[in-house]
């Protein structure tokens, strides 16, 4: 049946990217207004607003399963789009839908639970052929367990939330003596998180690649895989930069693992947009970690080299449409990267930073794609994750695309708060990012400074600081600054004064 | 009237030092005026403000966009190229006398450890006379759903504990004092 409006259920970049879909495919589109950003970009994007600034719960609004069932069939609406997070991996939320007959742009309910709980996903795996790494078959009973489990296996282990993602509710243990404190940490994280503090344990890759597979499936059993996607550098788990191509995989394991990740999304009986997550080693083994049922935040470099809209055929699948290509008909072309921009920073340990974008720019071309939800004036609040803008670069290779990457990050300007664009410097700067060899460890033992900054660049800074105080000081001792007669103006402040 | 000009004619003809916190020394003389010199060599940098509101310098033909985030009586923060930078400014006579006050007093005992960001204390990972590592984690701090390990940034004895597991803290609010070994 033909979707004639949908609710996105998510706001930020996520909500005007698929609302930029929707609206091309001549559907018309709702977003949900919060009290935490009521002047937000993305609300602007959508053709009509449903208003949850009215306090009912404690529950967050995106994640109030109830509020937005009730809505959308208030409004009447055909579908709701989850974006990513965990509304989207909420099988209660894809089950109500379906009880509903709200048409839910994604796979179905049963698909997300037995996915969403890795133990059932890796069981799944494991009937396919698919390589796993060594660990426990269900849940740990407690931390004491965890030590005794991780003894027997072997160090470096990682601790998982069953229900976990988005690299919430995941510890790593260098030895015994970490290891109780890293469980308590992650169950904790994960009880808050995902109401769920149960973990499972597995032996720990050092320093493996982090290589997904981009999967489209409809629901007439055509499946195919869109290549995969690089996403090794990486802090604390959570991916910061990724590319596609990987400088890692040549066309043989592309298929191979290619192949595995179809098996794995077949074996469930998948449709929608997926990913599915491999651990590659450095003798290019590769072990399955997760499937992400939904869109990913690094969907765009998958678009950029294969030319296909991944929101448009999440719809056209949910619609009931049949995939409009087949596994031979898929293409890489050149390589994309893309650099999550954060509002962190960089030089006190990615600590978030708050307050407002006073001005953001970055240069149009059409090798540079932005997917954001700020602009000019946009306050960057708590409630939310702290990324503001993705920024994918397009070349025809690898290194043509290193080359604009670096273009591209020098001219997008944001004023009014630190941003991870300093860290995205340095990791292009660095000789063996700019050689395609790195791994997950990339931070920590690669990148020594995470932040990039040419010499003369404090020198500058000392002479604007320098010049700001005497400038100030002139102005304390009576002396006035003089506009009409310029004459007192510094004659090298050419445009404009500052301040 | 003439009294006043001559003092402001004074800071513009003045040397100044932008103090880095890794104890870099940048002089610079007359920094207001066209001639500004830098280590001694006169320097040609340029200030703009753009149209759309960004304010940066001119160095060598490139720009580099640049903005003070912080800015407290003597005491600056300059981000410059999404780098930021601090400085205290001082005069020659004030940097002679806080090297010979810095002198006097012998290293600082104690330092303290505030909070990052905003956010809830989770939980407590030492006690009051407690020994610390540097990289030793003392406290969990939740901010943007992620719970965050706070470490020691020094060897040290836990001096003073100012918060409680379940607190509410605000960025930069005093969490723990360290006495420094």
């Amino acid at each position: 049946m033909k979707i004639k409006s949908i609710l996105i259920a998510n706001r930020g970049e996520i909500a005007i990217r698929i609302m930029r879909t929707a609206r091309r495919m001549g559907i018309r589109t709702y977003a949900i207004k919060t009290a935490k950003e009521p002047n937000a970009w993305y609300l602007d994007e959508a053709d009509d607003i449903i208003d949850f600034s009215e306090c009912l719960s404690d529950t967050p609004e995106f994640l109030d399963i109830e509020r937005i069932i009730h809505a959308v069939r208030e409004n009447n609406i055909d579908a709701v789009h989850p974006g990513y997070g965990f509304l989207a991996e909420n099988p209660i939320f894809a089950r109500r839908c379906e009880e509903e007959n709200i048409n839910f742009i994604g796979p179905s309910s049963e698909v997300i639970y037995n996915m969403g709980n890795k133990t059932v996903a890796k069981d799944i795996a494991r009937k396919n052929n698919v390589p796993l790494l060594r660990g426990s078959k269900g849940t740990l009973l407690n931390a004491d367990y965890a030590r005794r489990f991780a003894n027997a296996i072997g160090y470096p282990v990682i601790l998982k939330a069953a229900a976990g993602g988005g690299g919430r509710g995941m510890r790593v243990a260098e030895n015994e003596e970490e290891v109780e404190r890293m469980y308590n940490l992650a169950s904790n994280e994960s009880a808050k998180a995902f109401n769920d503090p149960a973990m499972f344990i597995e032996k720990y890759v050092a320093q493996p690649r982090h290589i997904e597979f981009q999967i489209l499936a409809d629901k007439h059993g055509n499946i195919v895989h869109l290549g995969e996607r690089e996403c090794s550098i990486q802090r604390k788990h959570q991916k910061l930069i990724e590319e596609s191509p990987s400088p890692a995989l040549d066309p043989e394991l592309r298929e191979t693992m290619g192949n595995a990740a179809v098996d794995i999304a077949k074996g469930v009986g998948y449709f929608s947009a997926g990913t599915v997550e491999f651990l590659l080693d450095a003798d290019r083994k590769f072990y399955f970690m997760e499937m992400n049922t939904r869109i990913q935040v690094e969907h765009p470099v998958t678009e950029m080299v294969t030319g296909i809209d991944l929101i448009e055929q999440m719809i056209k699948v949910a619609q009931g449409e049949k995939l409009p290509f087949a596994q031979k008909d898929i293409r890489l072309k050149g390589h994309a990267i893309e650099f999550r921009i954060n509002a962190e920073d960089v030089q006190s340990g990615f600590s978030p930073s708050l307050g407002t974008i006073e001005k953001i720019s970055w240069p149009e071309s059409k090798n540079v794609r932005v997917d954001t939800g700020v602009r000019d004036g946009s306050v960057i609040t708590p409630y939310f994750d702290s990324m503001i803008a993705k920024l994918i670069v397009y070349g025809e290779d690898r290194e043509k695309a290193l080359q604009e990457s670096s273009n591209a990050i020098r001219k997008f300007w944001i004023k009014g708060t630190k941003t991870t664009l300093s860290f995205c410097r340095a990791v292009l700067q660095n000789r063996n990012f700019r050689k395609g060899n790195f791994n997950t460890s990339f931070l920590s033992s690669e990148l020594k400074i995470h932040y990039h900054s040419e010499p003369e660049e404090e020198m500058l800074a000392a002479f604007f600081a320098v010049f700001d105080f005497a400038r100030d000081l002139e102005e304390a001792e009576g002396k006035k600054l003089n506009v009409e007669k310029g004459k007192n103006i510094t004659p090298w402040l050419l445009n404009k004064r500052l301040r | 009237m003439a009294e006043k000009n001559k003092g402001a004619k004074n800071t513009r003809k003045s040397r100044m030092i932008a103090l880095s916190t890794t104890e870099k020394e940048y002089v610079f003389t007359n920094p207001l005026d066209r001639k500004v010199k830098y280590m001694g060599e006169t320097i040609q940098i340029k200030l703009y403000e753009d149209p759309n509101g960004f304010s940066y310098v001119l160095w060598k033909n490139k720009k580099y966009p640049l903005e003070i985030i912080e800015k407290n009586q003597n005491k600056y923060t300059v981000m410059l190229n999404g780098v930021w930078h601090s400085f205290t400014i001082e005069t020659p006579f004030s940097l002679k006398r806080k090297k010979f006050l810095e002198s006097q007093a012998g290293t600082s005992s104690s330092v303290t450890i505030d909070a990052p960001m905003p956010g809830k204390i989770v939980e407590v990972l030492v006690e009051e006379g407690a020994d610390v590592k540097a990289g030793e984690p003392i406290l969990i701090l939740e901010a943007m759903k992620m719970q965050n390990e706070i470490s020691s940034h020094v060897d040290g004895v836990i001096r003073k504990i100012a918060i409680r597991q379940n607190d509410s803290v605000m960025k930069d609010d005093l969490l723990i004092e360290i006495e420094k070994h």
